[in-house]
């Protein structure tokens, strides 16, 4: 080989690795096997109102706090568990069900605020004649069971026209069959989620009336749960992951159809009726701000520890707090401003 | 009929005496063993004494177990309670009144439900065993009905018998019905066919031969049936409390578990439904006895 073409082609080789070297220094991308795994454990079934965490998965967000995010579903019964003995890192779970888990001994804590409005309401047909609580004296009232948090709504709720549950006649409904039972006129109300069975109602041409307990008792709705092992070895993590899903929170809130899309990337199932999945969200996104919070005004995930504190007096008075704890054994504010 | 058949086995029996006459010796003047046998070994041979030891140690063996993973694995009591702890729980949970309704709930479910799929499959084995045209009719349903989970059948029957009684007792003797239905046919089928015939040359009429020839010989067959039947009986009942209940062991699991979670309680009444389901079996296992004798 002539001396010329054989220099030429070592400069050619020296010249590419050097840029192969500045490309590789100049990214910032964190490689995943840096990345640090997080199990989710989000509700019973993939649904849009988990858009926010969808669209924090598929933008990005999740990457760039240097997390390596993987999700799951199931119940509050089987998940609270899960994360209090670290197999699931991260968990969204109901505060009502926080509250007697730790008392328990299960050790977790609420690190941030995803329903700032309890979803749980009771709704019935808008000619039923029933527009308060008092109105339910008498009446057939369905609800999954007599257990979870629809059952300590429905006794706030019930409580608040100093009425209890025998008061008023139970109808059970396991296969969450409530919004059937409404419309068909079974019962006459019946417990539900402000963004599932009244939306549900309403998108088939039914008014629909719905009872709340906000004013009430401010009774603590679904956020991030961890167990205290996993805040103390992940501590970064966890607040990167509170920080990805509530910057997903207020886009979504700002621009709703962002989320829809984002729930149909994740759960294809949910393109056969946009429509309703927009409805959804957007009663969702209603109960990402509290009641007292302008239409418009940033989501933070801020644990309200006054409303904890009542909520944790509500559900001592009704026997589910048999060892005593106090909000400060229940949440870690450290994680969100303005806790 | 039974004079009948009893002078027959007398009159068979004589004539192997006559024909061997060292068996009629034997059989009329059988040896005392027992009398015979040297006094350091005879041994207070019963039920009273070698049936209780393999029990117990069986128990104290489980339960070190059970401690042993607790404390070698380092469970949580949320995950896995040490057997003392839910020892103590299951004690305060019968004497605060947190157990006894629910658990009566349940026992009144599996008995009516026990008593509904045990009769029916006795009446459908009967008719299996006996009847071609009857077993290629109805078997494939039965097949088919024991094939589908009780666990989706269960919410459907809920749905259309409501959420009371009615449905826990049509689960549960659902789901008692197929042992004792198949456990019948096989027994009612095993009844010997000299005798069958022996009961046909004497005449004797359909109530007779079930009588005295088909149900004696079915007996310990039907009986196999019935215990895993009774154990069934109490899954079944649990099933339908969960398709929809109010009250019930059941429904006290789901609580324990999804809205107290209260799990040394979970432990307990899963230790009551285990509790139920021998005492259970064992009252069929008396009731074999008693009507078979000892196997």
């Amino acid at each position: 080989m002539p001396r010329s073409r054989f220099t030429a082609a070592r400069l050619s080789a020296f010249g590419l690795a050097v840029v192969l070297l500045i490309a590789a220094c100049g990214t910032t991308a964190v490689t995943p096997a840096a990345r640090t795994k997080l199990t989710v454990g989000l509700g019973y079934i993939p649904s849009v109102q988990f858009a926010a965490f969808y669209r924090a998965d598929q933008a990005g967000y999740y990457t760039a706090e240097g997390l390596d995010v993987t999700f799951q579903n199931d119940i509050d019964a089987n998940l609270v568990p899960k994360v209090g003995a670290g197999n699931v890192d991260l968990g969204l779970s109901d505060g009502t069900s926080v509250i007697p888990a730790v008392s328990q001994g299960i050790p977790i804590r609420y690190v941030a605020t995803i329903y700032a409005k309890f979803p749980s309401i009771v709704f019935a047909k808008a000619t039923s004649g029933i527009a308060t609580a008092a109105d339910l004296k008498g009446r057939k009232i369905g609800i999954p069971a007599k257990s979870g948090s629809s059952w300590i709504m429905l006794q706030a709720l019930l409580g608040s026209a100093n009425l209890t549950v025998d008061d008023v006649t139970i109808v059970e409904y396991p296969d969450f069959g409530q919004a059937a039972a409404v419309s068909q006129g079974a019962v006459d109300a019946a417990t539900g989620f402000d963004n599932n069975e009244p939306v549900q109602l309403e998108t088939s041409g039914q008014k629909v009336t719905v009872l709340r307990v906000d004013q009430i008792t401010p009774l603590p709705g679904p956020g991030i749960i961890a167990a205290t092992t996993t805040i103390s070895a992940k501590k970064a993590a966890v607040a990167g992951f509170v920080r990805a899903t509530i910057k997903a929170m207020n886009e979504i809130a700002a621009t709703p159809s962002i989320g829809v899309d984002a729930a149909v990337k994740a759960v294809p199932d949910l393109a056969k009726d946009k429509d309703l999945q927009l409805a959804i969200l957007t009663a969702t996104i209603a109960d990402w701000r509290r009641s007292t919070e302008a239409a418009g005004a940033p989501i933070s995930g801020a644990i309200d520890q006054p409303g904890w504190q009542a909520s944790l007096e509500f559900m001592t008075k009704l026997g589910l707090v048999p060892k005593p704890v106090t909000v400060g054994d229940l949440v870690d504010p450290s994680f969100t401003a303005g806790s | 009929m039974t004079r009948d058949l009893a002078r027959e086995s007398d009159a068979a029996r004589s004539d192997v005496a006559r024909s061997d006459p060292a068996r009629s010796d034997a059989a009329a003047n059988p040896p005392d063993l027992v009398a015979a046998a040297p006094a350091a070994v005879r041994l207070p041979v019963g039920p009273s004494v070698l049936g209780l030891w393999p029990i117990v140690l069986g128990a104290v063996v489980f339960v070190v177990a059970w401690k042993l993973v607790v404390v070698i694995g380092g469970l949580p009591p949320f995950i896995l309670p040490p057997p003392e702890t839910v020892a103590a729980r299951f004690v305060t949970a019968w004497t605060d009144g947190t157990i006894p309704p629910h658990a009566a709930t349940t026992i009144g479910e599996v008995v009516l439900g026990f008593a509904v799929g045990a009769g029916s499959g006795l009446m459908v084995g009967y008719g299996l065993a006996r009847s071609r045209l009857i077993e290629r009719l109805v078997s494939p349903y039965i097949v088919a009905a024991q094939a589908v989970p009780i666990l989706a059948l269960a919410p459907l029957l809920a749905l259309w018998f409501g959420p009371g009684l009615l449905a826990k007792v049509i689960i549960c003797g659902l789901i008692v019905f197929f042992p004792v239905a198949i456990a019948t046919m096989v027994g009612i089928r095993s009844t010997d066919g000299g005798l069958l015939e022996l009961g046909r040359s004497l005449r004797a009429n359909r109530r007779q031969v079930l009588v005295t020839l088909e149900i004696p010989a079915a007996l310990p067959s039907i009986l196999g049936g019935l215990r895993v039947g009774v154990t069934l009986a109490v899954v079944g009942a649990i099933v339908g409390e969960w398709a929809g209940a109010d009250r019930g062991l059941g429904v006290l699991v789901n609580l324990a578990r999804g809205s107290l979670f209260d799990i040394p309680l979970l432990f307990a009444t899963l230790v009551t439904i285990a509790l139920l389901g021998i005492g259970l079996y064992l009252l069929v296992v008396l009731a074999e006895r008693r009507l078979v004798g000892l196997r």
